[in-house]
């Protein structure tokens, strides 16, 4: 079907375009900001071999990670090793506000693909506050695991101090994360090798791609659990 | 029985291991006994028989195609359909080969592959609705009507179709234990990609531009100059989605094929839903655009106007809005029932342009026969089915190296 | 996702857009080509023109008036590549008009432009010829062509597109076509296609004629080599009148000349993604983010 109009419609339709454009890049910026990934607290990223640890951060030897934070309280959370190895997470289990931590002691649960990891607590204190992303969409945690993914504020008790001196941090931090990731390189499959020589990130859940039958054990291990029993929290 | 196993003694056992998953033949069909292949067993008793028909008593016999209606379902949904719903093979291809988003190269491959077979079948489509399908192959070798739009379209189909397998090969080399073949064909990678996106703008658009030479028959709501320009953008968003679902779909249904270390798919859902979104965004000013040009906004009153809108805001904005909705709330969920939306509107959206609001004003209106239905449905289960043998033998799904 | 992704696509549509926008190349008639004139007012209905066109055609007798659906309208069949139907509308002195339906061998034909395999073919002669052996039977002609002549065998397991052939043959051997031949009315006259507009707007625009002041097939859909002309509507004589004076080649046109554009673009375009999205992919970019 022809449409036909006399000439001067034609200044009204082609405004009409333009308009309808000029509206379209206007509602673009929205929905360009709508969509951005949340915004990252700023970390300095360092690399310590595959995996990411950043300044201001001590590392427990069971892969979690405490920062002393501006207003007293000290962040908590799964270092990038610990997401890593465990992989895509279904579910986090925090303890409530109030409860009391003791360093080294069962603070957290990460339920992961049907097992369900305890972790030790970096430093001893009493549960401040507890991250809802935890809760909402554990599944994004991993993506920024110093920042956004932080899983409790503690409130530290009077022995913090000597806590922190039991952290690793600085060169030290790195070494530690350095050799798990060589005696992950030792039990390399070949598959995996192959990523390594490109120098690709290993596998999100790389303990399941090691030993896929026994791989709980072998992340407790890592994680420095291995003896804690179900049930067994601070 | 011993002459052939001394020429091939490894034969038999090899072609049990690799048709039959390493059971015996009794053991792997009493596997179909599942509503599944049931289903399908079903399907294919009544579908094949009419496709004997089709070919033996000519398509008069099966399809309630018209001197005044000469497409219908088989050319609507199998062939613009298809190739629509195909589209994720180039978007994903291009998106990580391309663009560097390595972080989607886990559904890379299920993406080709669906690309491959959705393809396959569309042709195999075309050669029901063909009148001479044995002929199919004169565009390409024999007589050049290098003036039509369906020329083109059907050299690109046919390269790309190419692309594709050959994009598909590394795998089904891999399996056949011709592993060095596989590592050349994959060396091919970029070139292949770039081909393929090429190939897809052209005949994905000409899918559209076959109906610009009937402005008369098509409803003016939905005829523009546009055509071409909404049948890609649609078709990227098409892919996309549909990559969204067949991923989702096959994480849950193949999940021991998945055992070793699963990515992360709600991320990458997430990830595919911020693009579904803003493509869609896009497609929906087009479509204002292509109104706008033709100054057809009164027509948007009335039965024909309230279908339209149905399609455009029901179908097209509405899943927009949700992904974008989803994306914000990391509701994976909420992306997926958001694809499935995008699909049922690229599909609504090629039956209007075919069928539907094809010949909109005659006195009287195509309708399927249901043996032309029944086709359909058997064209897409067998597809289906492919993709099932395909994925439980080749390492399609899980990571590769 | 990357920004590059969206670049792309704005650029692919942005290209589509502006080639889309507006026809390129228009077919022009070729004035000496050959077309018919024909005139119902001189029409008797008398179907002599059918029974000629299936004996040259080797069709089957045509059917014998009174028709049963006689006040409906026929169409072409694949049997009957031509048929006479009484109009919708009297004449204004009250007498039957009636007009002869077949292919109008556009000077654009859609039907031509649309075919994948050049089935359906623009002869230099002038008619629009259907080769057999080349049809693969994807019936966009049908689709393509503005006057639905274009019929298919569907009943047949080995079917081919059925329409009239201008009587191709006969016009080679310097003979007209057989229904010209067989009208006793001179109703149709078979000429030069610029003779015949000329020999037609004689008429329409005479002082004092009945005719409606148009001649059919002069630009509808491009222009066709059988002109009509009148003193009742075309509407009641079963012709279209909402086509536009584009051809449907004309309208594929952008559309065809944006193929070479990608064929040219694209692959620079992409590639130049790729070498940005690539850009850090060197061993010396990698051994930093190693080192500690």
């Amino acid at each position: 079907m022809t449409t036909t109009h006399d000439f001067t419609s034609l200044y009204d339709a082609r405004a009409l375009e333009y308009a309808l454009a000029v509206v379209f890049l206007a509602l673009f910026v929205v929905l360009w900001r709508a969509l951005e990934a949340p915004p990252r607290e700023a970390v300095a990223v360092r690399r310590a071999g595959w995996f990411s640890l950043p300044e201001g951060v001590r590392l427990h030897p069971g892969h979690a990670w405490a920062r002393l934070e501006a207003d007293g309280l000290v962040s908590v959370g799964l270092d990038d090793f610990g997401h890593k190895l465990i992989g895509p997470l279904r579910d986090v289990q925090l303890p409530v506000p109030g409860t009391a931590l003791g360093q080294g002691r069962p603070a957290f649960r990460l339920a992961a693909d049907g097992a369900s990891l305890p972790v030790l607590a970096p430093v001893s204190g009493v549960v401040a506050q507890v991250n809802e992303l935890g809760r909402r969409a554990p599944g994004r945690l991993h993506a920024d695991p110093y920042g956004t993914g932080w899983l409790l504020k503690l409130r530290p008790h009077r022995g913090l101090q000597a806590n922190l001196k039991q952290l690793l941090s600085g060169e030290l931090a790195r070494l530690h994360m350095e050799r798990a990731a060589e005696r992950l390189a030792a039990s390399l499959t070949p598959e995996l090798g192959a990523l390594a020589a490109d120098g690709g990130a290993p596998v999100h859940g790389f303990a399941r791609e090691l030993d896929p039958d026994g791989w709980e054990r072998l992340a407790r291990q890592f994680l420095l659990t291995d003896d804690v029993k179900d049930g067994g929290e601070s | 029985m011993s002459d052939t196993l001394a020429l091939r003694p490894a034969l038999r056992p090899w072609l049990r291991e690799k048709l039959l998953l390493g059971r015996g033949l009794r053991d792997y069909l009493r596997g179909f006994a599942n509503p599944a292949d049931l289903f399908t067993l079903l399907v294919l008793a009544v579908g094949l028989p009419i496709l004997v028909a089709r070919f033996a008593f000519g398509l008069g016999a099966v399809t309630n195609l018209s001197q005044q209606t000469p497409w219908g379902l088989w050319i609507g949904f199998d062939m613009l359909c298809g190739i629509a719903l195909a589209a994720g093979g180039f978007s994903l291809a291009a998106a990580v080969h391309l663009f560097g988003l390595r972080a989607y190269e886990p559904v890379v491959k299920p993406a080709i592959l669906t690309g491959f077979l959705g393809y396959l079948f569309a042709v195999f489509g075309l050669l029901a609705d063909l009148g001479q399908p044995w002929r199919v192959w004169y565009p390409i070798a024999v007589s050049f009507g290098t003036t039509s739009v369906m020329f083109e379209v059907g050299w690109c189909v046919f390269l790309y179709t190419l692309v594709l397998f050959l994009e598909f090969s590394p795998a089904l080399f891999d399996w056949l234990g011709l592993r060095r073949w596989g590592r050349a064909l994959a060396r091919l990678t970029v070139f292949l990609t770039v081909a393929g996106v090429m190939l897809s703008t052209l005949h994905q658009s000409s899918l559209g531009a076959l109906f610009l030479l009937a402005p008369e028959r098509l409803h003016p709501l939905w005829y523009s100059e546009f055509l071409p320009v909404f049948f890609f953008v649609s078709a990227i968003a098409a892919g996309l989605s549909m990559v969204i679902l067949e991923s989702s779909l096959a994480e849950r249904l193949f999940r021991d094929r998945l055992g070793r270390a699963p990515h992360d798919l709600d991320q990458l859902v997430l990830g595919l839903g911020r693009g579904a979104a803003v493509v869609l965004f896009a497609y929906f000013f087009l479509r204002l655009q292509g109104l706008a040009r033709g100054g057809r906004f009164d027509l948007l009153s009335g039965t024909w106007g309230g279908w339209y809108l149905l399609e455009l805001v029901g179908f097209v904005l509405v899943p927009c809005l949700l992904f974008v909705a989803g994306v914000r709330a990391d509701d994976a969920s909420r992306v997926r029932f958001a694809a499935a939306l995008t699909v049922v509107g690229v599909v609504l959206g090629r039956l209007n342009v075919s069928i539907i609001a094809f010949d909109w004003a005659a006195p009287v209106r195509y309708v399927p026969s249901w043996m032309e239905v029944a086709v359909s449905v058997t064209l897409v289960t067998l597809a289906v089915q492919c993709y099932r043998f395909v994925v439980n033998r080749m390492e399609i799904l899980g990571r590769t190296a | 996702m990357a920004c590059n992704r969206r670049i792309f696509l704005k650029t692919a549509g942005a290209a589509g857009l502006a080639l889309t926008a507006a026809p390129r190349t228009q077919a022009a008639a070729r004035p000496d080509g050959p077309a018919v004139l024909v005139d119902t007012t001189r029409c008797l209905g008398c179907h002599s023109c059918e029974a000629a066109c299936a004996e040259q055609n080797g069709l089957p007798a045509p059917a014998e008036p009174p028709f049963d659906v006689f006040v409906q309208r026929r169409t072409t069949t694949t049997s009957a590549y031509t048929v006479v139907n009484r109009a919708t509308e009297a004449a204004p002195d009250g007498s039957e008009r009636y007009a002869k339906t077949q292919c109008l061998h556009c000077v654009s034909p859609g039907c031509a432009s649309a075919c994948p395999v050049r089935a359906l073919e623009k002869s230099t002669a002038g008619p629009v010829f259907y080769h057999a052996d080349r049809c693969i039977g994807c019936r966009y002609c049908m689709l393509a062509c503005p006057f639905g002549v274009p019929k298919y065998e569907y009943e047949k397991a080995v079917p081919y597109v059925r329409k009239c052939t201008f009587c191709f043959e006969r016009q080679a051997q310097g003979l007209k076509p057989a229904c010209v031949e067989a009208c006793p009315a001179e109703a149709l006259q078979f000429g030069r296609r610029d003779a015949l507009l000329l020999e037609a707007k004689g008429r329409v625009f005479a002082p004092e004629s009945a005719y409606l002041p148009h001649v059919y097939g002069e630009r509808e859909s491009g222009g066709t080599s059988w002109l009509y002309i009148s003193d009742v509507s075309m509407n009641s004589l079963g012709l279209r009148t909402d086509l536009g004076e584009l051809s449907p080649s004309d309208r594929t046109d952008g559309a065809l000349s944006a193929v070479p554009v990608v064929m040219t673009l694209w692959p620079p375009l992409l590639m130049g993604l790729y070498a940005f999205a690539h850009r850090r992919d060197t061993r010396g970019a990698r051994e930093e983010e190693r080192h500690v």
